[in-house]
């Protein structure tokens, strides 16, 4: 492993040195992966405003933070589980703490039949070949520059395979952010991998403690067989001065289907990113989200669904609230290639302003070389409806409590797409607990 | 003293007037009805009584028990017992009905001093005006009014107004867009809650509605201005004769 002062960028000086050697370096393979990531972090470093996909998101202000790798920090003690995280009903609880799974906060692994979960650094130096079919060939290097960042100083995270035909249960990863004196980063790489007809519920709390600023930057990569069928909800409210990035590749076999809700509640700076390629015919992909921002708080969200078969659908609904100095981006892409006829892709984004201040920035790219399609894509922004408000008040609600409930229900339009129940409820009240805080 | 009185009320949208001189006095007790042609301001002169803004309130006044109505904000003045059954109900997407409606009928509570309503009471109370109104239950699960037929958003307006028991109440053209039955429900509805403490101002084209809530006093209004006032028969002439000799007048 080489660690010379370029590849350390750009983060505080010797950031990969400190790392020392990292979980699976004896196996080449896995070595060769961080290796190439370097090699494209050293070329092109952080996206910034003239990348194309990161103009809304650059990233330049990182450098200037002399972030230390999560591991080298010893002055991190969480003993609990943070009040902020909801309790899923039936499910089972893994806590990762600055990206390491935590077993001492985690219910036990091994609880369930036909489902296998594992720590990602266990598995690299236990049985690497395990991983082969799916680490960093869904989510590649090359082409994403956080999953790069990601690849060059990964080191933990969770791995969760299923049987064939898994009947289905239902996972909560409990991800806490907390940094001790100095700024630090942590690169959890998880893989998701469901065999033929499997089922799975995963439910992601994102999380952070008041402190120093950190840097999540997690890269997930999900392999669907045939008919297998992932619920996956996502939440991020990282601590006020905490950056997050997400990335998460999904490869689809045919008739698997997937299903995703991303909330985005805040963080200095977020990205999420879900990158769907439907590989297997008559597969489904449904992915929606809400954002609610505040104050200077930045969140993107950037969805990328590639059909490269006949008979795909995709959906996508995202709604989203701005209010204070915050910055609202959406991005996304529907490629639909020259063989996948008869795909059904629909895309709609929609915002919200409560305030004059805010930004919103809206990218809907549709790229379609099949002429047999349905393509549906729409973007609107704007103000709450006077006429909505007027019938409030006039039944005796006051302004704010009108306000509120119309804030609500134009979130609960995405929100009430969650399949999950459980989490539907869950999700709803995270987003009414931010709408009573914020006091819209 | 009047329960509510309308003074002189001219009013102007976008530099056009509409109401050019509206008098209007309504007892407690009373049920008076406001017939005329399209366009001659009817709804105008109800969206100011329930506050909406957007007009140009040039001059005159709207006393309602004894208060300054035209300086009350729409909510204010419906938690003082004004309440307008739309003309045209706006859908609100992703508010669901039920949860508005508790809302709604708790804020009135509040006001009142009253402890809230529980979550069994409630649906207690909303089955009981639902089956009076013939709304099926299914339908305040759903967003409000939206996707609701003409009719159901009707309903749907009298059923707020039977919850909310309102003491001064206008009825915006209720009966349009209601089958024979459902107008014979809907104004069992209204007749329930006349009263001595009440009143209501019911603007309609249709002499029919009239047949089931019998009003106290017809006003034709022709031209922004209330051109004729009678008794009940005067809706029967107007059925027959129609608006021409008004409209002349105004
Ligand atoms: N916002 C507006 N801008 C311009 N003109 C308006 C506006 N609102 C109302 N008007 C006009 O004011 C006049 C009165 O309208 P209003 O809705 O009060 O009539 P109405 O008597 O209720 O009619 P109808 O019987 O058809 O319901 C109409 O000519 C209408 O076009
Ligand atoms: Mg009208």
């Amino acid at each position: 492993m080489v660690a010379t002062g370029l590849l350390d960028h750009p983060f505080k000086e010797g950031y990969a040195a400190r790392l020392g050697a990292l979980p699976g370096a004896a196996h080449a393979w896995i070595d060769g992966l961080r290796q190439t990531a370097r090699g494209i972090l050293n070329a092109s470093g952080l996206p910034g405003p003239k990348n194309e996909a990161w103009k809304f998101t650059p990233l330049g202000e990182l450098s200037k933070i002399p972030f230390i790798p999560a591991a080298t920090a010893d002055d991190i003690d969480v003993r609990e589980v943070p009040r902020g995280v909801p309790s899923i009903p039936g499910a089972q609880r893994v806590v990762l703490v600055n990206g390491v799974v935590n077993t001492a906060l985690s219910d036990p692994l091994d609880a369930l039949p036909g489902l296998r979960i594992e720590s990602f650094k266990q598995l690299l130096v236990r049985e690497p070949q395990t991983l082969k079919p799916f680490l960093g060939g869904i989510a590649s290097s090359g082409a994403l520059p956080l999953a790069a960042l990601n690849a060059a100083y990964m080191a933990d995270g969770l791995v969760i395979m299923t049987a064939k035909n898994f009947a289905g249960a239902t996972l909560h990863i409990v991800s806490i952010g907390a940094a001790g004196a100095e700024p630090l980063a942590f690169h959890p790489r998880n893989i998701i991998a469901l065999e033929t007809g499997a089922r799975l519920t995963v439910v992601e709390t994102h999380i952070g403690l008041p402190g120093q600023s950190y840097l999540a930057n997690p890269v997930t990569e999900i392999s669907l067989a045939d008919n297998a069928s992932l619920r996956r909800y996502v939440s991020v409210a990282e601590d006020a001065d905490a950056f997050h990035f997400a990335t998460t590749s999904v490869a689809l076999a045919a008739h698997s289907s997937f299903e995703t809700f991303h909330l985005g509640l805040g963080g200095a700076k977020v990205r999420q990113e879900v990158r769907a390629a439907l590989n297997g015919a008559g597969a489904d992909c449904c992915m929606n989200g809400v954002y609610a921002l505040t104050a200077k708080q930045h969140h993107d969200l950037t969805t990328v669904v590639e059909h490269h078969v006949p008979h795909g659908t995709s959906s996508q609904l995202v709604k989203g609230v701005v209010d204070g100095q915050s910055h609202g981006v959406f991005q996304g892409r529907i490629h639909v290639a020259r063989d996948a006829q008869k795909t059904d892709a629909r895309q709609l984004h929609k915002a919200l302003f409560l305030s004059k201040g805010p930004e919103v920035d809206c990218k809907p790219e549709l790229e379609i070389f099949a002429d047999d399609v349905q393509c549906a894509h729409g973007a609107a922004t704007g103000e709450l409806d006077r006429e909505h408000l007027f019938y409030l008040m006039a039944r005796g609600l006051d302004r704010d409590t009108a306000r509120a409930l119309l804030v609500a229900g134009f979130l609960d339009e995405a929100v009430a797409t969650i399949s999950d129940e459980n989490v539907r409820a869950v999700f709803s009240d995270m987003v009414n607990g931010w709408l009573k805080r914020r006091g819209v | 003293m009047a329960l509510i009185d309308i003074k002189d009320l001219h009013v102007s949208v976008q530099g056009k007037d509409i109401l050019k001189g509206i008098s209007l006095s309504i007892e407690a007790g009373e049920v008076h009805a406001i017939m005329g042609p399209n366009g001659t301001g009817k709804s105008t002169l109800s969206n100011i009584i329930a506050g909406r803004d957007g007009y140009d309130i040039k001059s005159g006044s709207v006393t309602y028990d004894g208060q300054d109505l035209l300086a009350m904000e729409p909510d204010v003045r419906a938690r003082a017992g004004v309440f307008l059954a739309f003309q045209y109900p706006v859908e609100i997407p992703g508010v669901s009905t039920s949860a508005f409606l508790k809302s709604a009928i708790n804020t009135k509570r509040r006001a009142e001093g009253k402890p809230e309503i529980d979550a069994m009471e409630f649906l207690k109370l909303v089955k009981a005006k639902n089956k009076a109104l013939g709304i099926p239950d299914d339908m305040i699960k759903r967003p409000l009014n939206v996707g609701f037929s003409g009719g159901e958003k009707k309903r749907a307006e009298v059923l707020q107004m039977t919850l909310l028991e309102p003491r001064f109440a206008v009825l915006d053209e209720t009966d349009s867009g209601l089958d024979i039955d459902a107008l014979k429900v809907v104004s069992d509805g209204v007749n329930a809650l006349r009263g001595a403490t009440r009143a209501f101002l019911v603007i309609t084209h249709y002499q029919r509605l009239l047949n089931y809530i019998v009003p106290d006093h017809v006003h034709v209004m022709a031209g922004g201005r209330i051109v004729k006032s009678g008794g009940k028969d005067l809706a029967h002439e107007l059925e027959a004769e129609g608006y021409a000799k008004y409209l002349a007048a105004a």
